[in-house]
């Protein structure tokens, strides 16, 4: 579903060149569940970027479904995320104004849909990730796993092949990050589609199948992870 | 999707109330500006036309290129043949009024019948003893007079309040009018003073006297004689159609001179003018609507400035918004066009808004009227004291478009700066919240 072949990034930084990624490969099956783990600065945004169609690699391609993005125009780039991406974010980005309900259906009305047709689907994901009291509520009437959570559905409502979250625990505490990966894990089932979020907490690993570890930009292991409880 | 961006703007109003209030208050100011100048100027053009020109004039043409001598030796012969032609032969729209300009020295005698005061007074002779006349209600009479009554006979008079003052006249007093007569001759005739008249222009105030056409007929010796006929056209025909209405009246005249009346002289050339061809009107209408244009292009333009000013500081605040859309797969375009759609809303919001406010005070100003004392009446122009608006459909579109076009052009230039952010780097933005 998601393959990364031979793929360098490289930023002009002045005039001096800073390679943030060396020759990755990696391939992701659909349903995974998986981290990028790795110190700050390593190149674990980096590499989101280059899956989510954000940024283009210097060298080698990037394949989802049937694409080869790193071909692809800015505006090709954008429906597909806005149709089989999802995004979740370190610092949640909900939008202030609007209540939960409105904040997970935004993604849907961008495909066009409408609100009539999707209003149980919203619903039904705000069950899911146990928020129904909140409903009507503005994200600044939430806690931030709350927030975390509503980020979660909006990723997820469009039913999206790949979700990708970046650092999704770093502003949580440790109760509120099990509580999160719990969620994607137990949505990752449910819905089918790929997580790949990256993390530099390194208690994470018991929940993932897959840890990829990245330093200075090098793939330094990938391997599956056994005990992956419920 | 639209309503989704309506909540957003009712909801946040640091998106919508500035720029709200820049439309409403832009609008307001143009469209009261509008108004102002709109009423003043056909305050102008109404005035005059009722007092002195008409909206159409026929005149005799040597009576024309004298006229400031007011030579009524060269009135025009042939009243009732005339008013037959003018009706058969102009737009069946206008209503034609004959009247006679003459100028006397008015002598006021005391109790034993010696010159108390003595004054040259120019004047106007025109339909006041028939109740139906609709003279009496252009010059409105029924208000202007401030004390005494109408004329209803020949010989009565009414003079300007300061003229009255001047010569200290009293009611039911009688004058003596002093003047040439239509052949060159002495005329002199008693006139009882029935009435003071205000029309709040002090130059007709204490100039000016009125008395019924027949009057003047008999006084000047101009049996079937007029010096003018005023047309008068209905509120709804603009200005802008005179020249037509004149035209197709001028167009007939050859035919007619082909044939005169016999009363009248061998140069008796009558001609059709407009008010605008008259008191320097055309160039003070062509400057009206210049300012009008010119006033309304720079509150647009002062607003699409503001506004985008406005756009840029909104485009500030909802940073994070448009990197979470731009993630989440809205293209620039569509970004830049959903903000257009909320700045029209925006817009059209404050342009009704400022309609109103605009509106309202145009109303204000055409209803009641502001008084400005002495400053407009002694300027010279045909304006009266009391000031008003005027409130057309027009003013409220040259305010309202420009409103909802400023929103629109001052948002969309701002918007263009998403297209500076690249999606590389959202994540990293994102981050910071
Ligand atoms: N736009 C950029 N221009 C230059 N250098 C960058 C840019 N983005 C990231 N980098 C560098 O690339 C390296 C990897 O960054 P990043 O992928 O954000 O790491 P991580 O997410 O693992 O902390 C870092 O050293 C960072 O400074
Ligand atoms: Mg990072």
């Amino acid at each position: 579903m998601l393959k990364i072949d031979h793929v360098s990034k490289v930023y002009r930084v002045g005039n001096q060149d800073f390679t943030a990624l060396h020759d990755v490969n990696l391939e992701v099956p659909a349903g995974a569940f998986m981290s990028f783990v790795g110190p700050s600065g390593s190149g674990k945004t980096t590499l989101l970027n280059l899956l989510g169609g954000l940024d283009k690699p210097t060298e080698g391609h990037v394949f989802f479904r049937d694409y080869c993005l790193d071909d692809l125009s800015r505006e090709k780039l954008a429906e597909i995320r806005r149709q089989h991406i999802g995004f979740i974010f370190q610092s949640y980005n909900l939008l202030p104004v609007y209540s939960v309900y409105e904040n997970i259906l935004f993604p849907l009305l961008l495909n066009n849909e409408k609100e009539s047709a999707v209003r149980d689907r919203v619903k039904e994901i705000i069950a899911q990730v146990g928020l129904e009291p909140e409903t009507h509520k503005k994200p600044s009437e939430l806690s931030g796993g709350q927030c975390q959570r509503v980020a979660i559905a909006r990723a997820l409502v469009k039913k999206p092949d790949l979700v990708l979250a970046d650092e999704p625990t770093a502003n949580l505490d440790k109760e509120n990050s099990l509580m999160i990966l719990d969620l994607m894990q137990e949505l990752n089932r449910e819905y089918k589609a790929a997580f790949i979020f990256s993390t530099h907490d390194e208690k994470v690993n018991r929940f993932v199948n897959r840890e990829v570890r990245l330093e200075d930009g090098y793939v330094i292991s990938d391997q599956a992870v056994e005990s992956a409880p419920a | 999707m639209i309503r989704w961006a309506l909540l957003g703007l009712i909801r946040d109003r640091t998106r919508s109330l500035f720029p709200f209030m820049v439309v409403t208050v832009g609008v307001a100011l143009t469209v009261a500006l509008f108004g102002f100048m709109d009423g003043i100027g056909s305050g102008i053009l109404d005035l005059t036309s009722k007092l002195d020109t008409g909206h159409l004039r026929f005149v005799n043409k040597p009576y024309y290129e004298e006229e400031h001598l007011i030579p009524i030796d060269r009135a025009l012969a042939g009243q009732k043949k005339t008013h037959a032609w003018l009706k058969k032969n102009g737009d069946p729209r206008i209503t034609w009024s004959p009247r006679i300009r003459w100028m006397a020295l008015m002598d006021v005698p005391d109790e034993n019948g010696e010159t108390k005061s003595q004054t040259p007074v120019t004047g106007i002779a025109l339909d006041l003893l028939n109740p139906q006349s609709p003279e009496l209600e252009r010059l409105d009479l029924a208000n202007s007079i401030i004390a005494g009554r109408r004329p209803n006979a020949p010989k009565e008079l009414l003079i300007g309040y300061l003229l009255a003052e001047n010569l200290e006249v009293n009611l039911n007093d009688t004058v003596t009018l002093l003047g040439q007569s239509f052949d060159g001759g002495m005329a002199m005739d008693n006139y009882k003073v029935v009435g003071f008249v205000k029309f709040g222009i002090v130059a007709m105030d204490q100039k000016m006297a009125l008395m019924d056409i027949t009057g003047a007929q008999h006084t000047f010796y101009m049996d079937d004689m007029v010096t003018d006929w005023l047309g008068y056209l209905p509120t709804s025909v603009s200005y802008k159609e005179y020249p037509e209405l004149q035209q197709t009246i001028a167009e007939h005249l050859p035919e007619w001179m082909q044939a005169p009346p016999s009363s009248w002289a061998s140069d008796d050339e009558p001609i059709v003018l407009t008010i605008l061809d008259q008191r320097n009107l055309r160039p003070m209408v062509e400057k009206f609507e210049l300012i009008r244009k010119v006033n309304v292009m720079i509150f647009a333009f002062l607003m699409t400035l503001v506004l985008w000013n406005a756009g840029l500081i909104n485009g500030v605040h909802r940073y994070g918004e448009m990197g979470l859309r731009l993630a989440l797969g809205e293209t620039h375009w569509e970004l830049v066009r959903r903000l257009a759609v909320e700045a029209f809303v925006v817009g059209v919001a404050g342009s009704i808004a400022g309609c109103l406010v605009g509106g309202g005070f145009v109303y204000y100003l055409q209803e009641v009227g502001v008084d400005m004392g002495d400053a407009m009446a002694k300027s010279g122009m045909m304006l009266s004291d009391v000031v008003r608006g005027r409130l057309s459909i027009d003013g409220l579109l040259w305010g309202g478009l420009p409103g909802i076009t400023a929103s629109v052009l001052g948002n969309f230039i701002a918007s263009l700066s998403v297209f500076k952010r690249s999606e590389a780097s959202l994540f990293r933005e994102l981050e910071v919240g």
